[in-house]
């Protein structure tokens, strides 16, 4: 990769994406708390040199909750997006590359999931499947996302597809896995990528709004929409304690997307 | 001579691409004179179109222009975009390779034509769509207003071409610059498209510069010829004296690569042009042929070249004028020796027929057809697009599957497709396709390219032994080594095809399909490529391919057999030599006698096809033919189907024509 080519919203891309990383796997070790620890005598405190971001309505401190709770959502959301993007290249390429019937049946079926809201989808998936654990999380999330990713990859495979290449893999005997997975993917996988890395930024989004509603992840574990919805009680005696984790979900999210333009700028659009 | 109406001084054009900067256009200094029509010849990335465009100052943003182009005693490059708006499309128009790209698919025909005129010559919409009509009568087409409601879809490629001519010459513009205008187009369209430009100059008095990478029809249509090569003009000269006095070594070898004058393979191996064009950089003061040209020496050639007359009106940018090799002697080929060999047949398609669903209509591609190809032998088939050649190809490899008929290969039916193929029938069926850029996954490198087929085919585990046998073959095709670890995208267009071909014999096959092989190739790398496959042929002496190939000179070069195709049907088969003689089945005379022919004077019949081409949906009557035949002879041709005539044991066609009538038949090849 040429230097030159790097923009400078991709370098704040990657710099907040690998912020929240370290975070992630060192951040505990620069708080002496847990997240679950209640300092009962400084209740709703505000930013100082013992809690850094204050501390919410039980007296947690809000920068232990943070970081713990980046760890679930970084979790969730790029497993999600890797998931629904493999589900989705898997759907979209035996739609796409055998055409006809096939393809009108499946893709059909996936414009009805397409249709219902992903958020309303989730709720519904989330309800059947009663509780939410971090792999059930995972899981709805990437069903929801697979038409999005199926179509994509779909499109990625088409523009590939009649090219004679593909004509002389077929007249040497390859097989369609073969033709797909060894001819095809290699040259269609540019947009595929993008859209993966975009989906991490959508997971964020999700998992905060599903925590938000109160049918994400459940406590102990902080995840961050949850920290947003238990203190909107508080936000005008105690706004950093819903400042900070909507900050985190907002910078996480820019990030990602940041860095999902520069990947399609390298890839596609040269 | 009289006053020019256009003269380029000194154009240089660079654009300044993210890495280096390209010399596009260096010095370039020609005049444009009234009733004119200026051919511009040269491969690919010659700066052609650049001087198109150049001229109308409509360049990319990245190109920076110097030098000035006079016309009406203004200098063009002087002018701003809204100044310009005043010349582009006004006083100067441009018409483009593809007609299709060109229109907007959204807007009838007759609005696009009026709102010309009434953006430049400020009518009313009502004057200017009566101007179109009147526009569309002065170029012969027919039933003009049923046009002007159509849409661009609805309409031929020709037609459509006509149609941008017609928009081109609106305001009556007093240059009209065309840029590659036939490329697109089949010969029989391509001929009435040159007719109409050479009306052009007489009714409308418009000075025409007509751009093409192809020779042939330079040579039919110009009145001055310039060469260019590597953004300069190499040699400018009338089009008589170029031909028969060629100066510069790019022009010579230029026309020594094209088989022409009916030469084949069998009399000589066609010259051709080592190495291929590269970027201009603009410290490069050195003749820009220099690396290629066989005469190259040190001193001369670096700062002693440029523009010199050597006759009124001959220049050449070449100073070795003296080098008397005139290999360009117009050699007239010898009678030609018909191979003593048996014919054995390898493969019998019999009745073959390919039908394309389409909305409410069937398409039928390919209609009952039967021939067969003998071993060790080239067959070519030719026709224009939508003739069924391809699908043909595409039905005999196994890609599509057929409606009816049978396909044998040595004796066994292979009426399948690939899935259902033994790998020997795989291996031994082979195909080369049109591009190279697309037959070669760009994913991967060379070696793994041509491995892939060797390991999955030939069962050659091993990638040591593997590799030895792709550099036997590179070099076999003509690359070195080095080229084992490239990938596709590094290399040119005549390398490619190379690898392609290298691809190909490394299943060594029996049958080999070139679908138009050389067609996205420039014609220096085209004879390259013939002379490989020919030579192929002969070491290995086991091999038949089936040829297909729109360009009759080509074919002519190449096969031991031909096939000519209209509409899903077969005209005419035969060996080489009696399909491209008389007598000729109607459409081949009339392909044939389209075909432009290289330094050659005018030819003495003139076809024209007329009549609309039909769709080919099971509701033709007769001869498929009939609409367009010069040679009609009545109400037969359209009621009954053409019986097969055979003229001689090889040789037959499909026509209801008398016996006496094909005896008259004169050469025009």
């Amino acid at each position: 990769m040429k230097l030159s080519k790097i923009t400078i919203g991709g370098i704040i891309g990657i710099v907040i994406l690998a912020f929240w990383i370290f975070m992630a796997i060192f951040g505990s070790m620069l708080t002496p708390y847990t997240h679950v620890e209640m300092d009962l005598v400084q209740k709703m405190a505000a930013p100082s040199a013992s809690h850094i971001l204050g501390t919410d309505q039980l007296g947690r401190d809000i920068f232990s909750r943070i970081i713990i709770g980046s760890r679930s959502v970084l979790t969730v959301s790029v497993t999600a997006a890797l998931f629904s993007t493999f589900l989705g290249i898997l759907v979209g390429f035996s739609a796409g590359y055998f055409g006809g019937k096939t393809d009108e049946i499946i893709m059909r079926f996936m414009d009805i999931l397409l249709s219902m809201p992903a958020l309303v989808l989730a709720m519904v998936v989330v309800g059947i499947m009663e509780g939410t654990s971090i792999l059930t999380l995972t899981l709805v999330i990437s069903i929801v996302f697979t038409p999005r990713t199926a179509r994509v990859a779909r499109s990625a495979l088409l523009t590939w597809k009649d090219l004679e290449f593909v004509d002389a893999a077929k007249i040497r005997g390859e097989s369609h896995l073969y033709i797909m997975f060894m001819e095809i993917m290699p040259n269609a996988l540019g947009p595929i990528i993008v859209e993966a890395t975009a989906r991490i930024a959508y997971s964020v989004m999700t998992v905060s709004a599903l925590g938000f509603l109160g049918i994400g992840l459940q406590p102990p574990t902080p995840d961050w929409g949850m920290m947003v919805s238990e203190n909107k009680s508080i936000i005008i005696s105690a706004p950093w304690a819903v400042l900070a984790p909507t900050i985190a979900i907002a910078s996480l999210v820019i990030g990602v997307s940041l860095l999902a333009d520069l990947i399609q700028r390298r890839l596609i659009n040269e | 001579m009289n006053k020019p109406i256009l003269e380029i001084r000194d154009l240089s054009v660079e654009y300044n691409a993210s890495e280096e900067s390209v010399l596009a256009l260096n010095k370039v200094n020609i005049n444009l004179y009234p009733r004119e029509i200026l051919g511009i010849v040269g491969e690919s990335g010659c700066g052609k179109s650049t001087l198109a465009y150049g001229v109308m100052n409509y360049l990319g943003k990245n190109a920076l222009i110097s030098g000035a182009i006079n016309f009406g005693g203004e200098n063009l490059l002087d002018k701003s975009d809204r100044e310009m708006d005043h010349f582009r499309g006004n006083k100067i128009a441009i018409i483009n390779q593809n007609p299709f790209t060109s229109l907007n698919p959204s807007l009838k025909l007759g609005k696009q034509l009026a709102e010309v005129a009434v953006f430049h010559r400020k009518m009313k919409y009502k004057d200017a769509m009566e101007l179109s009509r009147d526009m569309l009568i002065s170029l012969n087409l027919p039933d003009p207003d049923s046009i002007l409601r159509r849409y661009p879809h609805e309409i031929s490629g020709g037609m459509q071409q006509r149609i941008c001519i017609a928009m081109g010459l609106m305001c009556q513009p007093s240059i009209l610059i065309m840029d590659e205008p036939t490329t697109a187009l089949d010969v029989t369209t391509e001929v009435v498209i040159l007719d109409l430009c050479r009306n052009l100059v007489k009714q409308f008095d418009t000075a025409i510069i007509y751009i093409s990478h192809d020779l042939g029809i330079i040579s039919s249509i110009s009145d001055r010829i310039a060469v260019m090569y590597r953004g300069e003009i190499a040699e400018l000269a009338e089009k008589d004296e170029l031909f028969s006095n060629p100066q510069h070594p790019y022009t010579k070898a230029l026309i020594n690569c094209i088989p022409r004058h009916g030469v084949t393979k069998d009399q000589k191996k066609l010259a051709t042009i080592p190495g291929y064009i590269t970027n201009r950089n603009k410290h490069d003061e050195s003749c820009p042929f220099l690396e290629r040209c066989k005469y190259s020496s040190s001193e001369g050639c670096i700062n002693n070249y440029g523009m010199q007359e050597i006759i009124q009106g001959h220049w050449t940018a070449c100073s070795k004028v003296s080098i008397a090799e005139n290999e360009v002697i117009l050699d007239k080929p010898e009678p030609r020796i018909i191979g003593k060999q048996d014919e054995v047949p390898l493969l019998n398609v019999e009745n073959l027929t390919k039908i394309f669903p389409s909305r409410s209509k069937k398409y039928i591609a390919v209609d009952d057809i039967s021939f067969h190809v003998n071993r060790n032998r080239v067959f070519g088939i030719v026709g224009e697009s939508g003739c069924g050649k391809s699908t043909t190809a595409l039905c005999i490899e196994g890609l599509l599957e057929t409606n009816g008929g049978r396909i044998e290969y040595k004796g066994e039916d292979i009426t399948k497709t690939w899935q259902k193929r033994s790998g020997n029938v795989l291996k031994e069926i082979q195909m080369v396709f049109q591009d190279p850029a697309r037959s070669l996954n760009p994913f991967y490198t060379v070696e793994q390219i041509i491995g892939r087929p060797i390991k999955v085919l030939r069962g050659i585990k091993s990638k040591i032994d593997r590799r030895k046998i792709i550099i036997e073959l590179l070099h076999k095709v003509g690359l070195s080594e080095q080229y084992i670890n490239k990938k596709t995208s590094q290399m040119s267009g005549g390398e490619r095809q190379r690898v392609a071909i290298a691809r190909v014999f490394a299943l060594k096959p029996d049958l080999v399909i070139c679908d138009e092989p050389t067609s996205a190739l420039d014609v220096s790398v085209q004879a390259a490529v013939l002379n490989l496959l020919v030579e192929l042929q002969q070491e290995t002496d086991e091999i038949s391919y089936i040829f297909i190939s729109h360009d009759l000179h080509v074919v002519n070069y190449i096969s031991d057999f031909v096939m000519i195709m209209y509409l899903g049907k077969i005209c005419e088969f035969g060996r080489t030599a009696e399909v491209f003689s008389p007598p000729y089945h109607p459409y081949t005379e009339a392909l044939l006698s389209a075909v432009p022919e290289v330094g050659g004077g005018s030819k003495k019949s003139l076809i024209r096809l007329e009549g609309s081409v039909p769709v080919p949906d099971g509701t033709i009557t007769g001869c498929h033919f009939h609409t367009r035949c010069p040679r009609k002879i009545g109400n037969i041709c359209e009621r009954e189907i053409p019986p097969k005539v055979n003229l001689t044991d090889t040789h037959y066609i499909h026509c209801h024509l008398p016996n006496e009538k094909l005896e008259k038949m004169e050469s025009v090849f």
